[in-house]
């Protein structure tokens, strides 16, 4: 007993989860690269982006886990499976692989990964003295309204402003002749 | 000096007087084009100022102990030093007071010659900016903004000869002008660069002072005043480079009253006066001088003597006359040379400024046919005109008179009498083709009577349309008359007060040489008495004794093949050798090698293009790649 | 999953996978997905040091909140620009494009 009620101690149990939701993202991300198909591409960004979500639980913040998965799963995944319905690429040919363009790809990120783990691995990361502790929503929502409003407004601006942008160029492609 | 330039009247004076009538060019370019009559105001209100200005400060300065300099530093480089500003003196004085005179004279002239031209505008824009040009040169305290301005006054010079560009021979004559005195300037321009790599200092008034002597060897400053002496060459018509000025009567006849015989011309002797110290350190150079103002002077005079233009007559005049001022201070006598340019101004502007009242009523600029016209019928020129030729020939009372007298007198001091001689026989001819003129026009050998009424009367304000601008014109010459008539009694004011300064330069005064009064009124007394027996008296001939000689004649006419030896001259030595030579080097060296790069970078591009491939991914994988290797680098 | 350093492993991992899908990929589509990810590794970052370093963990969170509508506008951008592409090429091939070939 003694043995199982020390399995199921929530810090373990959190060890688990948080292994868990690793798994899943790189297992979305590797899906979202690797095979061909691109709408199992897509269905693999969704599982990546839900085990994102799940990350964003661990550090702390379930409001923007929530935001996660309401704009990357729910809107951007959901607007490119309707940009590959709507276009009609599904019905043409699989584009072949060709190796040595994925070798050198594979070389560049590779070389990028090591970079980045070098920098990460060699920094002593040092967090800052005072540190406040008041993590809730209301707070953020009050910092959205006031220090970043102007912020906050040009990002509703950019995405109307997209919006218009990407109907119009849409558009225009149907309109011109060629 | 900042702080109190506008409480310095004669700062504040001098600023006036120089640069109004830039802004008055400026405005009429800019703004006022399309308004003639606002023009004319502006720019002859603008010279008005610089007159009232000129003669306050000459009034002012009259006792004048030191020369005045408002200066700024301009160019500081190392010990070079360069001021901008201006340098008050007695010579600048009345150099400022002359061009502003007789600038004024020649604006108010013009608003009678120059009325209903579709130019009138443009031609005041230009006389402005001559205006301007000319009195900031006048009063520059160093020979760099001398040579600026000095620059600027051909430009003006070559606008206004250039005025009627419409003419091909007008705008030949403007380019003519221009090239002829470069070619003097270039040799003005190196004369002051070694002055100013041997001296260290453009400030007119270290070169005249003894340092230069110590700072200089004898030769070098003997090459300096040569090549400065080019710039004079070019701009007063000296010898080599004297076929310009003829040529640039094209222009409205007030241009060359004000421009080709007054002001401008006279630069290049004001340049020789005021740098006369410097000059005057080197005894072959002023030999040289000399020689050629004699030189110039004899050959203009013949040049005037067959001519049937009006205008050239007193251009050719003009040229012998400032040949005849070069030789007065090369002789020494720093004070008979500004003196005669002083008169000079005066009688040669009314002589122009007569003829230009000719040429507007009977529209012709031959003598002969003014003369067959009735141009004795216009009584205020007529009269004026006699009294110009009279102070041109040096007869007594006249202002030219005494300042011919005075370069005589100089001339006589010196110890070869070459130099009077040939003074004297210009004198002589100059008397014989002025009187010429005046006996052609004053007793032509038939008139055409109908025409007689008809042009008098168009002078004369029967016709009222051109009564007002008849008086407009008459003015100013009733004012210059009486200037030479008055000028000349003035010469001992005006000998205190320009030698009081450069005393030790004054050697020789009129008085101690008697006899030569006699000899050179008697010359320029028969001179006249020669034109009047070939041309003025009742049943003459009126053919000279120089037409006679048909080879003479042509010679002379032909301006003694001057510009036929610079045409051969251009086209054997410079297009034939030289363009050739160039342009194969262009072809071939300079060409050769654009194309070369040309192909290289073509090539090079085809080479390169490879690489833009088009495909994003490389692109973007050799960025990347690009960025961990030198991430890497940095880091590790 | 108490440590910073895990964090930023995961993302640079997510990171280095995206790049490697960009360059990989030969239709637009897959590209864009691609970049999703990046963008989500940057986030993961940006939370990861809010977490662990930040003094005021509000701001890390406001950051990720704005990577995710610039990535909103970005993604419907992209996906009209390969709409467009598509009409004018009839093809999302990457390689396709290359109109401005030297």
């Amino acid at each position: 007993m003694n043995s199982v009620q020390s399995l199921i101690q929530p810090q373990v149990l959190a060890q688990i989860g948080f292994a868990g939701i690793v798994a899943l993202t790189l297992t979305g991300a590797l899906i979202a690269v690797f095979p061909r198909n691109i709408l199992y591409n897509i269905l693999g960004l969704i599982v990546c982006l839900t085990g994102v979500a799940g990350i964003f639980v661990y550090l702390g913040s379930p409001f923007i886990a929530l935001m996660e998965l309401l704009i990357y799963v729910g809107a951007i995944c959901i607007s490119i499976i309707f940009a590959i319905m709507l276009s009609r690429p599904l019905h043409l040919s699989l584009p072949k692989r060709a190796l040595p363009k994925v070798g050198l790809a594979l070389g560049v990120g590779a070389a990028v990964f090591i970079m980045l783990s070098a920098i990460i691995s060699r920094t002593e990361w040092q967090p800052a003295a005072m540190r406040s502790s008041d993590w809730s929503i209301a707070t953020l929502g009050a910092y959205l309204l006031t220090r970043y409003n102007l912020v906050f407004e040009v990002i509703s601006l950019v995405l109307l402003v997209a919006i218009l942008g990407a109907i119009i160029i849409a558009g225009y492609a149907r309109r011109s002749p060629s | 000096m900042t702080s109190s330039w506008f409480q310095d009247p004669t700062l504040l004076a001098a600023m006036l007087g120089a640069l109004l009538p830039f802004v008055s060019f400026v405005l009429i370019m800019v703004f006022t084009r399309p308004y003639p009559k606002l023009s004319a105001t502006i720019s002859v209100a603008a010279v008005s100022v610089s007159v009232i200005c000129a003669l306050f400060l000459l009034g002012r300065h009259w006792h004048l102990e030191h020369p005045i300099q408002y200066t700024t530093k301009w160019l500081v480089s190392g010990e070079l030093y360069v001021p901008f500003g201006f340098m008050l003196d007695q010579l600048s004085l009345l150099m400022l007071t002359i061009v502003a005179v007789i600038s004024f004279l020649v604006q108010v002239y013009s608003l009678g010659y120059m009325a209903g031209d579709p130019g009138f505008s443009r031609y005041y824009a230009f006389q402005s900016l001559f205006a301007w040009a000319m009195m900031t040169m006048s009063i520059a305290p160093t020979m760099l903004q001398f040579y600026i301005f000095w620059e600027l006054v051909g430009l003006a010079s070559y606008l206004l000869i250039g005025f009627y560009y419409e003419k091909f021979s007008a705008s030949e004559a403007g380019k003519k002008a221009f090239v002829m005195t470069r070619v003097g300037d270039i040799a003005f321009f190196l004369g002051i660069l070694l002055v100013l790599l041997n001296f260290g200092n453009l400030n007119i008034l270290d070169m005249n002072s003894v340092d230069v002597t110590a700072r200089m060897s004898p030769a070098l400053i003997t090459l300096c005043a040569i090549l400065i002496f080019g710039g004079v060459a070019g701009k007063s018509a000296q010898f080599p480079l004297l076929t310009w000025l003829p040529d640039a009567m094209e222009g409205p006849t007030p241009v060359s009253a004000l421009l080709h015989s007054a002001t401008m011309v006279a630069a290049g002797v004001y340049m020789f006066a005021r740098i006369f110290p410097f000059f005057s350190k080197s005894a072959t150079a002023m030999t040289l001088f000399l020689a050629i103002g004699m030189i110039t002077m004899l050959l203009a005079s013949t040049m005037a003597m067959v001519t049937r233009d009006i205008k050239q007559v007193w251009a050719y005049s003009t040229i012998s006359q400032l040949g005849f001022m070069v030789m007065g201070l090369a002789a020494g006598s720093y004070f008979a040379g500004v003196f005669h340019l002083t008169t000079h101004a005066g009688f040669k502007a009314l002589l122009f400024l007569c003829s230009g009242v000719f040429i507007h009523a009977y529209e012709t600029n031959d003598m002969y046919e003014i003369g067959r016209q009735g141009g004795r019928g216009l009584k205020i020129p007529m009269v004026c005109m006699t009294l110009g030729a009279a102070a041109l020939s040096g007869l007594p009372p006249f202002s030219g008179f005494f300042s011919k007298e005075a370069i005589m007198g100089g001339l006589a001091g010196l110890h070869n009498p070459i130099w009077l001689w040939g003074g004297l026989l210009g004198a002589f001819l100059t008397a014989y083709y002025s009187f010429r003129l005046i006996f052609l026009i004053l007793f032509p050998s038939k008139i055409k009577e109908p025409h007689h009424g008809e042009h008098g009367g168009h002078g004369h304000g029967d016709d009222h349309h051109h009564a007002g601008l008849y008086w407009v014109m008459a003015w100013p010459l009733i004012i210059l008359a009486t200037v030479t008539l008055v000028l000349g009694l003035f010469q001992t004011p005006l000998e205190n007060f320009l030698v009081g300064h450069y005393g030790g330069a004054e050697g020789h005064g009129g008085g101690h040489h008697a006899w030569l009064l006699y000899v050179a009124v008697g010359l320029a007394l028969s001179g006249v008495g020669l034109a009047w027996l070939e041309f003025g008296r009742k049943g003459a001939s009126q053919v000279g004794f120089v037409e006679r000689m048909e080879p003479v004649k042509t010679l002379f006419a032909e301006r003694w093949y001057i510009d036929h030896f610079y045409r051969l001259f251009l086209d054997y030595v410079i297009y034939g050798i030289f363009s050739n030579l160039f342009t194969r080097n262009d072809r071939q060296v300079i060409d050769g090698g654009i194309d070369g790069i040309c192909r290289a970078t073509v090539g090079g591009g085809r080479m390169l293009s490879f690489l833009q491939s088009g495909m994003l991914q490389y692109n973007l994988m050799v960025m990347f790649a690009v960025l961990a290797l030198v991430a890497l680098y940095f880091f590790f | 999953m108490n440590s910073l350093t895990t964090y930023l492993f995961l993302a640079a991992l997510l990171f280095s996978l995206g790049i490697f899908g960009v360059f990989q990929r030969r239709s637009l589509i897959g590209m864009l997905i691609a970049i999703e990810l990046m963008l989500n590794g940057a986030s993961i970052n940006f939370m990861a040091f809010n977490r662990f370093l930040a003094p005021d963990p509000i701001v890390g969170q406001i950051y990720t909140l704005f990577i995710m509508g610039i990535a909103a506008a970005e993604a419907a951008i992209a996906l009209s620009i390969i709409v467009a592409v598509f009409r004018r090429l009839g093809s999302i091939n990457i390689e396709r494009a290359q109109e401005l070939r030297g």
